[in-house]
């Protein structure tokens, strides 16, 4: 089956017949430095004391397994209603400033959860919080409101941020969606109802199951919400074991446990993603018609508000008064001006430098990867394809560890340098490289290269003047993608930078974390601002954000 | 003078049974135009592309004017063959204009040659008014005529067309092989190309070579292959035959619609196969005839009626397009051939 399958592959899309085995060397080697952390990490989990193994089985293990499992179910539910409902409002219905929301509801993923965390706490903390002072001034006596911390805390906040993944793939799928298709159901007797149940939400499935499933990838990644809110999954136990009680054998076996799911949903995802390139549009595509919300268009509108407001707008107006607050105070604002290793200037020069380092050594090291598997279609190709996908599947926790490891033992000269960040970030990040590159190939045929050759370019030339103009825009996407995610990076930045290498993101989580959520304020609006650029980037390269 | 020499070229992919290319031989001369025709996928696309060099044959030779371009030994990449190539998609180069995709093949020339020979091959195309637009902003026929051009401008040794006109609407592509072949007429270029359409093979190939399952059929003029084809397949691909059982007898050979005289030598009395297309049958209402009109086509210029013989063999006979018979009626077959027929066993 499997033969068949991709010997078909190998057929139609082959430019040249016979693999230049430095290409494949190429392909080769950056799929065993992506796949040397993850093998490395079972290897540490399986030479553990079986002391160890058993310790943590009696208590710790099944706790965090059922803490992690339970808020990745939560917060994939709380996404995938909020992401596939927000998307049918502003792609299907007459909603007014659908235009408008639909930048806002795709703009909470340039903030990342801590951050949006650390807001949320300074503003509805029991104890402090801004919003039960004012209203224990305004009633005279504290008014009891839900505190967001712990499971139902941590839910909360996770899915206000990562509901935008789920979001912007239901969109793609409903404008993407067949009219005919739901027109077919109509005229063989279905109600629009039945319809949106029965033929729209089935064939957008494998794309929201995608986006489903990268959120609960991200889930499994998140360090800073799930420690701010004192709710411990796997990442947070990690954590602890590393940067506290520097146990590495306990680290090694929760990480082993931990990518083992991660793995899992990781494969899901894939076959998920595989199947979504079947609803792609067809050229006789059109626009299906709009649903007029009549009655509804008030409460529609409202409920975009106050998602649009959770997550976007009282994070930002927050953020923005702190910042303004904190500039106020002459100690920050000599802060926020002071040169060298401790001014705001060198915390956003590290961010930046670490960010576009690791994406351009991505983008770089994709190239291999995406012409391997895309111009040569076959067996050994996609094996090495997906092995650069296992970044995914490994959180910057264990990626942190498995680095800390590997470098003590074999390349020490690397020890406590900042390039073990860009390396962090690299492994981590290598999977959005390698899709909008493998995405961008697709997109080229064959045909075109051929061309070039057949009027007189050598492979080299070729690439350089055809292949390297027409995918470049590809190429940025993925870089922007690289660059925006490695500059929102928490846990293995703080667990691998060196002393005093401070960036944005670290400056504004140890601020907080310290109680100064004030003093926070600053870095973390710069983080977000900074990473809208690359997010409106890419999202202009859909026509209906321009 | 022989300007193609192919010999016994072998291509076979790892995934299929037989080869896609088997032992192919053949020659073209200076100047000349050959159709490879076939239906998909019987390895005529594979054989452009091993000789443009956009695929290594397993074996075999390839030599253009003497120089040997693919052996045993030797493989010259595409960009050293001189060998141009219209693709089947024209693939142009989005991010360049028109006058920029003519001239890429030209790079190693001096800018004022360049110019030169860009404005002769868009005068040859009509494409002057054209020349600053980009692929997108072209329409199919355009984008064929640039394509052809761009292949052209390096003043190729040979031309390849790989399925140039099957992108094009039907009413275009009449009018635009008419173009083609004239402007390759005009500039005495050796050609290749490549269709699966048997009607544009006959129409642009001074000869055609036949192709099925990486085989070659039979290589020869249009008037060979359509009066002498050498295969079964061959006079089934080339004009629609029906075969008819005949068993031979002194003087010809007997089938259900009569005898059929005509002595051709046949490997003792096994029966054989009589090759009719539509134009070599005819027939006349009759109640006491051996067949029952079955369907009509109205085809224009003609009516082409499908028969059913008692015996439940098939045959198709056309009419004049005035002579209107109604279907289900019986009707008396005989076969109105003045040429020799092919028979096969």
């Amino acid at each position: 089956m499997q033969l068949t399958k991709s010997s078909r592959l190998t057929l139609p899309r082959r430019s040249l017949t016979r693999t230049n085995p430095r290409l494949i060397f190429a392909a080769g080697t950056v799929a065993a430095f992506v796949a040397i952390p993850l093998i490395y990490i079972f290897v540490r989990a399986a030479e553990a004391d079986l002391a160890a193994w058993e310790r943590l089985l009696q208590a710790r293990l099944w706790l965090l397994m059922g803490n992690t499992l339970t808020l990745v179910l939560a917060v994939t539910a709380g996404a995938l209603l909020t992401g596939t409902g927000m998307a049918w409002l502003t792609e299907r219905t007459d909603l007014p400033g659908r235009k408008v929301f639909r930048w806002m509801l795709a703009l909470p993923l340039a903030i990342p959860p801590y951050i949006g965390a650390i807001v949320h706490l300074t503003l509805l903390r029991p104890r402090g919080g801004l919003i039960p002072l004012a209203l224990e001034a305004l009633f005279g006596r504290p008014v009891p409101l839900p505190a967001p911390v712990g499971f139902w805390g941590a839910t909360f906040v996770l899915t206000l941020f990562t509901f935008p993944y789920v979001y912007l793939l239901a969109g793609a799928a409903f404008r993407s969606l067949h009219a005919n298709l739901e027109e077919a159901s109509r005229t063989l007797g279905r109600t629009p109802w039945q319809t949106f149940w029965g033929v729209t939400l089935p064939a957008m499935q494998p794309g929201l199951m995608a986006g489903t499933l990268l959120v609960a990838l991200d889930i499994l990644a998140e360090y800073g919400t799930v420690a701010l809110l004192r709710y411990e999954t796997f990442s947070s136990a990690i954590f602890i074991q590393l940067s506290g009680r520097y146990d590495r054998s306990a680290a090694s076996i929760l990480s082993g446990v931990l990518v083992c799911i991660a793995v899992f949903f990781l494969w899901l995802e894939l076959r998920f993603r595989g199947r979504a390139r079947f609803t792609q549009m067809e050229s006789s595509w059109r626009p299906a018609p709009l649903t007029l919300l009549g009655y509804w268009r008030l409460p529609a509108l409202l409920t975009v508000l106050l998602v649009v407001s959770a997550s976007l707008l009282v994070p930002l107006a927050a953020l923005l008064t702190w910042s303004i607050q904190a500039l106020q105070d002459s100690q920050t604002l000599t802060g926020a001006f002071r040169t060298g290793s401790q001014g705001f200037g060198n915390y956003v020069w590290n961010s930046l430098w670490t960010a576009t380092l690791a994406a351009a050594i991505a983008v770089l090291l994709s190239l291999p990867i995406a012409i391997y598997s895309v111009r040569h279609a076959g067996r050994s190709s996609l094996i090495i394809s997906r092995l650069c996908q296992v970044g995914y599947a490994i959180p910057g926790v264990v990626i942190a560890l498995s680095l800390v490891m590997l470098i003590n033992r074999g390349l020490p000269f690397l020890y406590a340098t900042s390039f073990v960040i860009v390396i962090a970030y690299v492994l981590r990040h290598m999977p959005q490289a390698v899709r909008s590159s493998e995405s961008a190939f697709h997109q080229l045929s064959p045909a075109i290269e051929d061309a070039a050759r057949t009027l007189g370019r050598t492979p080299l030339q070729t690439f350089f003047q055809v292949t390297l103009r027409l995918i470049l825009p590809g190429l940025l996407a993925g870089g922007a993608l690289v660059f925006l995610t490695s500059l929102k990076e928490l846990p293995a930045t703080l667990l691998l930078r060196p002393a005093g290498f401070d960036t944005l993101a670290v400056r504004a989580w140890i601020w907080a974390t310290d109680g100064y959520y004030l003093q926070a304020a600053p870095a973390a609006l710069l983080l977000v601002l900074a990473a809208i650029l690359p997010l409106s980037f890419l999202l202009r390269r859909e026509k209906v954000f321009r | 003078m022989t300007t193609l020499d192919v010999q016994h070229l072998t291509r076979q992919f790892i995934s299929t049974h037989y080869p896609a290319v088997n032992d192919i031989s053949l020659q073209l001369e200076d100047g000349e135009i050959l159709a490879l025709v076939g239906p998909s996928g019987c390895g005529k696309t594979t054989t452009l592309r091993l000789i443009a060099g956009l695929e290594h044959p397993d074996s075999g030779l390839i030599c253009l004017n003497g120089k040997t371009l693919a052996s045993d030994v030797e493989f010259i990449p595409p960009e050293r063959r001189g060998i141009g190539l219209v693709f089947q998609d024209h693939a142009l180069f989005p991010h360049l204009t028109v006058y920029e995709n003519i001239a890429f093949g030209l790079y190693r020339q001096k800018p004022s040659a360049v110019r030169g020979t860009v404005s002769e091959m868009l005068r040859l195309v009509d494409m002057e008014m054209l020349a600053n637009r980009y692929p997108y902003e072209l329409s199919g026929g355009e984008r064929q005529r640039v394509a052809l051009a761009r292949a052209l401008a390096p003043r190729p040794l040979l031309l390849l067309l790989d399925e140039p006109f099957s992108s094009l609407d039907a009413d275009l592509r009449v009018e635009v092989r008419e173009q083609v072949r004239g402007i390759l007429k005009s500039m005495h270029t050796s050609v290749i190309f490549v269709t699966h359409d048997q009607e544009e093979a006959l129409y642009m190939g001074d000869r055609l070579a036949v192709f099925q399952h990486g085989r070659m059929e039979q290589i020869g003029t249009p008037e060979q292959i359509f009066h002498s084809p050498a295969t079964r397949f061959v006079a089934e691909f080339i004009g629609a035959s029906d075969f008819l059982p005949g068993l031979p007898v002194s003087g010809g050979f007997q089938t259900e619609v009569g005898l059929l005289s005509q002595t051709v030598p046949v490997n003792g009395s096994k029966s054989v196969e009589v090759a009719l297309r539509a134009d070599d049958v005819d027939f006349e209402l009759s109640d006491s005839g051996n067949a029952i009109i079955v369907e009509r086509f109205f085809r224009g210029p003609a009516n082409l009626y499908r028969l059913r013989l008692d015996s439940g063999q098939v045959l198709h006979a056309i009419k004049d397009h005035t002579v209107i018979i109604p279907v289900g009626e019986r009707a008396r077959v005989y076969i109105t051939a003045r040429h020799p027929l092919m028979v096969f066993q």
